[in-house]
């Protein structure tokens, strides 16, 4: 909820208070309700917001090693368990009910990704994770900044986002696993623009889908010394009758000082389970 | 213009096709590059030539007073994707000059097992570990025709190369290594300057990886050290070390020059190796399962 504060009234910190106080509850009892995850911890009405560490122009830093807790890499959607999946809390913060809105034409598809998911997952393939996805595997990425690009960079299959913050213009007709990012900040958030994806990445392991028209746009925010909030809102007209959002915390990693790696496919062919590519037929 | 992912292999193929065209009776190395930098294309030449311009050179600084390394880079060599060697070529290696300034007959100095095994993996080129889409290590992968982006926060350089969107994130604060139990396919790159050089220590790679295509292989005992050094605004000196006592009778070096790519509006596309896989199950090595001996090692 966006409380307007006019530069030409000022706000008692009591009635402040008592609306940030309202806005925590009430996200709080819906959350609980709708089996969504809450929002991550917003500090106690009245003591200081967290300020960032910034970088000499300003801009909040979000270097480090960071990794999410929760299960939406299995499932966007809040879950029971199934054969190698968690039970889990849903991401999806936008419809309020947590749910995916499919067109309905894109409903069959849906349900057949997720009865052939445990091979029709791409991540089954040890294929790129695209994006949002990589921004919550369950494996650690290290950010690094400079005042002009941003680059996320993932252990799974040794994967970049390079995100040039200055003007930067598209080829046209791009498609890729991974998508043509380009980011500016709004405030203290970093907003991430991607386009150009591919059709063949999933969002989760459930079977979430979307077209080659996906955009998705990210929001950054340092809320925490050990927290990004991260929001990502998908908007692919030929899959869903609106846009969706999701949102969850991902955590800072004090446990280690440099990130390794998972180099999925070669391990696959180190076990004797090679994943060979096949000519279509 | 749907942008179709490219193999290695097909890379190699391509690269092939257009050096091994009738040429007139003597057989020349690829199309020589010119100059880098000003410098002669012969690696020992360019060495000495790089290395005495550095020492009268003084580089961008970030703000931190180090050398400004950043922008978009390539490897400007004179074949040392093929072969670190100087060498006739074999499939789909084209003949070259190689690029090792030292020991000073260019070759590597195997133990004499090791270039037995040597000669029999060249026997089987088409087993590069590039070609599985495994991350080159070093110091091979900046030897790649696709190039890469350097950046370079408070702290550290990072490399962001578009062949098989590889990157490398070094620390400059002279860390302690990871445990030597730990082997990786990226290893351990661990940095620090001395003076305008960036030298960047690599261990705990799994060395499975080779420097070429030309079958010269490694061992998990592998350890390089190399030396970045601009010399000119757009060149930068790369020197490797490497040693290991299990392979070799002693260290030996290779130098070749980077170049910075300038081309207005570039950014590199992605390179989705795996993905784009197609061949594999013709030419491995096989063991009958779709498997490569050689990958693995046998």
């Amino acid at each position: 909820m966006f409380v307007p504060v006019s530069s030409r009234r000022s706000w008692s910190p009591l009635i402040i208070a008592a609306i940030l106080a309202g806005m925590i509850l009430a996200a709080r009892l819906s959350a609980d309700q709708r089996g969504r995850a809450p929002a991550p911890a917003t500090p106690a009405a009245g003591a200081a917001t967290y300020a960032p560490p910034r970088l000499p122009n300003g801009t909040p830093d979000l270097q480090g090693i960071w990794q999410v807790r929760n299960t939406a890499n299995w499932d966007l959607q809040a879950h029971g368990g199934s054969y190698k999946t968690p039970a889990g809390l849903g991401v999806v913060v936008d419809p309020a009910d947590g749910s995916i809105p499919y067109r309905p034409e894109a409903i069959p598809k849906k349900a057949q990704n997720a009865k052939d998911r445990e091979t029709g997952d791409p991540l089954e393939k040890c294929y790129l994770a695209g994006v949002p996805r990589t921004m919550y595997l369950p494996y650690p990425f290290q950010i690094l900044q400079t005042e002009t690009e941003v680059a996320i960079l993932s252990e799974y299959v040794h994967t970049w986002r390079w995100i040039p913050l200055t003007p930067l213009a598209r080829i046209p007709g791009y498609e890729s696993w991974m998508g043509d990012p380009r980011g500016h900040w709004e405030g203290d958030t970093l907003v991430i623009e991607t386009v150009g994806h591919n059709d063949q990445t999933w969002f989760d392991h459930a079977g979430n889908f979307h077209s080659d028209a996906l955009k998705v746009t990210e929001r950054l925010t340092r809320t925490a010394a050990d927290v990004i909030t991260y929001a990502a809102t998908m908007d692919d007209p030929k899959t869903f009758m609106r846009p969706w959002t999701i949102r969850m915390p991902i955590y800072l990693h004090r446990d280690m000082d440099r990130i390794m790696e998972n180099e999925c496919y070669l391990y696959a062919e180190d076990a004797g389970k090679p994943i060979r590519g096949q000519h279509p037929q | 213009m749907n942008l179709r992912p490219i193999t290695a292999l097909a890379a190699a193929a391509l690269a092939a096709v257009v050096v091994l065209q009738p040429q007139a009776a003597a057989q020349e190395p690829i199309p020589r590059p010119r100059e880098s930098g000003g410098c002669p294309v012969e690696s020992k030449a360019f060495y000495e030539c790089a290395t005495a311009k550095a020492k009268t050179f003084t580089p961008p600084r970030t703000a931190e007073g180090r050398t400004d390394f950043q922008g978009y880079w390539r490897s400007r060599n004179n074949g040392i994707a093929y072969d670190v060697e100087p060498g006739p070529g074999s499939f789909a290696v084209p003949p070259t000059g190689g690029e090792i300034i030292d020991p000073p007959d260019k070759k590597i100095p195997y133990q004499p097992w090791a270039l037995a095994k040597r000669n029999e993996i060249r026997t089987k080129s088409f087993e590069d570990p590039q070609g599985h889409c495994a991350p080159s290590g070093a110091p091979r992968k900046n030897n790649t025709l696709f190039g890469w982006r350097l950046i370079q926060p408070k702290g550290y350089v990072a490399f962001l190369y578009e062949s098989m969107h590889d990157f490398r994130i070094i620390p400059t604060d002279g860390r302690p290594h990871l445990p030597a139990s730990i082997k990786l396919w990226h290893g351990d790159p661990v940095g620090h300057w001395e003076g305008d050089t960036l030298v960047v220590d690599y261990r705990n790679l799994n060395g499975r990886h080779w420097f070429d295509m030309a079958g010269n292989f490694q061992s998990e005992n592998i350890h390089v050290v190399e030396r970045y050094t601009m010399f000119t605004p757009d060149t930068i000196l790369f020197v490797a070390t490497i040693e290991d006592p299990t392979l070799y009778t002693r260290p030996w070096t290779l130098a070749f020059s980077l170049e910075r790519n300038k081309e207005e509006g570039y950014y590199q596309l992605e390179y989705a190796c795996h993905e784009g896989e197609r061949d594999l199950q013709h030419f491995t090595d096989d063991t009958g399962r779709g498997e490569s001996n050689t990958f693995k090692g046998k």
